[in-house]
């Protein structure tokens, strides 16, 4: 284990009187002081570490027979165990810490000296992983056992939902507009998340402008408000380029909603013409056939590079094949066997052109 | 205690097993989600296995995403039946990284409040015990029905009736009520005349003294090994307070007494709380005659609180024995360590140990004397 000094720029703080006692008491051991308020800190490799939890409880000069707490941190790339003792005979205080590396998270236990260990390095083996070598009983106390992970550990983060959300909805259009860019289409709009994540960032920039100019409150939320409304301006032009440029695929509500117009406008234009019903009827499904026949060419070049379907398309793809199969074959008026076999090809097929 | 010899004469040697029994999580006489597995023997329990976690809410990790002063909140949830205590204890250590000192009035506002909620825990300890061990009613009608004038008092200081949210590093968050000092006075007056009540119940009580008296032997010696703290620690014979051992806030200012038992026995435990709450008026009625004016907040307090690189481990003397916070500070407005050192939680793993050898009644009798929060021990 490395002995890595906690304070690094500023120079090792003077050793207390505690200290001195155990660099008296302990020549061998290294100790590295951290000054901390109330309480003496010394950290000590984890070689040393029973030898001197046995002096600290046995010396006749030191016994601290109080141990007051066992706490965990988690350095990123190595694990602290701190314990802090009170020795009812002297009135002494004292922190000692140990580190463990990540990857090897062992400690030896003390709960063999205070039976008070017991628990708090329970405690500490379910929320940090560090393992206490030797420890009589190390079930988990306030988590499920078998969990599989450590709560406390950094490596466990505890965001908010709305960010979390807000990361997985923006990674979610990222990955979009990623496979629009390779079939060649044009990117998406932006989304809410987004819009609003850009926003705020505007906003920022223009009060941070505002204020390093030294303006007036008043003339700072001017400056913001103009900030925002050139980019809704912005905004609103941008997508009605991008509208013009390449039409994102429709819909099926919209879709349902133009056909709709079709079938108004054509109506209307039939009974303004004077057509019978019959005419009216036939004119308005020649609109309907021609507005489906364009929407179908708009569509066609998505359909063009075959993408990688994701295992759910996938599943519904084959089950579409299935269906259709089945279908084919009683329409035929297979027997049962032969229509199993003809499914069955249909989706070797299928499997073949997938690869 | 005695083993019990069930061979029969002239009998075959029969194979036995043990009884399991399960008492809680939800047992009235667990005080809360607390579950023990008794291994039985007869009447005699063998074995026990406290299970906890019921109420464990993440209480050392949701700070790691708060401002400092968010915390305070968090602290009223872990012993929430001693929750000035707890955030005395947690402001004191913020203003220790951060080298904030406190005014003297919010000083004094903070002692007060503190002790008046060491008595209103006591008052409901005394109350829940007397049930365990069978003094039904009275005894806990007298406790509840001072405990709620108090409650009442903290709820005009701070708007809430249990999470007060009210301590601020560098003092409290608005000042108190301009009647304090006379509604202070009413809730001694009537803390003093119900004491009297309550004494008169417990001390002599048949039921007490009987059930009680040389029931679960603690020494000394044991008790600091298991960790123990607070009355039950002193219940033993040792003279040992936070408040007295390492003074802090202004408790070196005040004159009382460490009460101290001489068996460490239920019954001791049970006394001391009694003592304890009489020397918390003490110190209450010092702390209002020397009371100042002055403003309840430090000055120069920064609207965002970032606490500079280093960490203290924060100690204060709570109802229940050593509360205990462990901070580490990374120079942000977040902790990035926050650990609670819960009396209850290391008094509570003494429990085996304290009940093995004991009929299952008296079990229940012993866990009541240790005052256990649920709250505080699963965080």
């Amino acid at each position: 284990m490395t002995q890595e000094t906690v304070q690094e720029a500023a120079p090792p703080p003077e050793p207390g009187p505690l200290a001195k006692l155990l660099q008296e008491l302990l020549p061998s051991v290294g100790f590295t002081i951290r000054e901390t308020p109330l309480d003496e800190t010394v950290t000590i490799s984890r070689d040393d570490f029973l030898a001197v939890m046995e002096t600290l409880k046995g010396h006749e000069r030191l016994r601290f027979d109080f141990l007051r707490c066992v706490s965990g941190v988690d350095y990123l790339t190595e694990l602290e165990t701190v314990y802090h003792f009170y020795s009812f005979e002297h009135g002494y205080k004292l922190a000692v810490k140990v580190r463990c590396p990540y990857d090897d998270p062992h400690v030896p236990t003390v709960s063999h000296l205070w039976t008070a260990a017991n628990w708090l390095e329970r405690e500490t083996q379910e929320m940090y992983g560090i393992v206490f070598d030797g420890h009589p009983d190390l079930r988990p106390l306030l988590t499920e056992e078998g969990m599989g992970y450590f709560p406390l550990r950094k490596s466990h983060p505890l965001a908010d939902i709305e960010e979390w959300q807000e990361g997985y909805l923006s990674a979610i259009d990222e990955a979009k507009r990623q496979a629009a860019s390779a079939s060649g289409e044009a990117p998406p709009p932006m989304s809410k998340v987004e819009i609003a994540q850009a926003k705020a960032k505007l906003m920022k920039e223009a009060r941070d402008k505002a204020r390093a100019e030294g303006l007036s409150p008043e003339d700072e939320k001017a400056a913001v408000r103009a900030a925002i409304d050139k980019f809704n301006e912005d905004l609103e032009s941008g997508q009605a380029g991008g509208g013009a440029a390449a039409p994102a695929p429709m819909s099926k509500v919209e879709l349902a909603q133009a056909k709709a117009k079709v079938i108004t406008k054509a109506r209307n234009e039939a009974r303004a013409k004077g057509m019978s019903t019959e005419d009216e009827k036939a004119f308005v499904a020649e609109a309907l056939k021609k507005f489906s026949e364009e929407q179908d060419a708009g569509g066609a070049p998505a359909a063009a590079p075959k993408k990688e379907m994701s295992k759910v398309e996938l599943a519904q793809a084959k089950a579409k094949v299935i269906t259709k199969a089945r279908n084919e074959a009683r329409a035929k008026e297979m027997s049962t066997e032969d229509e199993k076999k003809f499914v069955a090809e249909a989706l070797k097929k299928f499997s073949a052109e997938q690869g | 205690m005695a083993t019990i010899d069930y061979t029969i004469p002239g009998e075959p040697d029969l194979e036995t097993l043990d009884i399991h029994v399960n008492v809680g999580p939800q047992h009235p006489a667990t005080h809360g989600v607390f579950r023990m597995v008794l291994t039985i023997d007869g009447e005699l329990v063998t074995d026990l296995d406290p299970v906890i976690g019921y109420m464990h809410r993440g209480n050392e990790k949701l700070p790691e995403n708060c401002d400092y002063r968010q915390v305070i909140g968090y602290h009223d949830r872990t012993d929430y039946l001693a929750q000035f205590n707890t955030e005395h204890c947690y402001v004191e250590a913020v203003e220790k990284l951060t080298g904030i000192k406190p005014t003297e009035r919010s000083e004094y506002i903070r002692v007060i409040l503190a002790e008046l909620n060491r008595i209103t825990s006591h008052l409901m300890f005394i109350g829940a015990f007397s049930s365990d061990v069978g003094i039904f009613g009275t005894a806990f009608m007298y406790a509840f029905r001072d405990r709620e004038f108090v409650q009442d008092f903290f709820e005009e200081i701070t708007g809430e009736r249990m999470m007060f949210n009210y301590f601020r590093p560098g003092g409290v968050a608005w000042d108190v009520p301009d009647d304090f000092r006379e509604r202070c006075t009413q809730v001694i007056d009537r803390i003093n005349s119900g004491l009297k009540d309550l004494e008169g119940m417990i001390v002599d009580n048949e039921i007490v003294l009987a059930r009680c008296r040389g029931l679960s032997r603690v020494s000394t010696e044991d008790a600091i090994n298991w960790g123990l703290s607070g009355p039950l620690l002193r219940a033993t014979g040792l003279e040992y307070d936070l408040r007295k051992a390492e003074p802090y806030s202004i408790y070196d200012r005040f004159e009382f007494d460490i009460p101290t038992g001489k068996d460490g026995d239920v019954y001791d435990r049970v006394i001391m709380r009694l003592e304890e709450m009489k020397q918390s008026v003490r110190i209450v009625e010092q702390a209002l005659a020397d009371m100042p004016d002055g403003p309840i907040m430090a000055e120069g307090m920064k609207r965002t609180l970032r606490v500079p690189e280093g960490e203290v481990y924060m100690r204060v003397e709570g109802p229940r024995g050593e509360y205990g916070v462990y901070l580490v500070g990374t120079g942000t407005d977040k902790p990035y360590r926050h650990k609670v050192r819960a009396a209850s939680f290391c008094n509570l793993s003494a429990l085996r140990a304290m009940s093995i050898g004991n009929y299952v009644s008296d079990v229940i009798v012993i866990l009541g004397s240790i005052d256990i929060v649920l709250g505080e021990v699963d965080r």
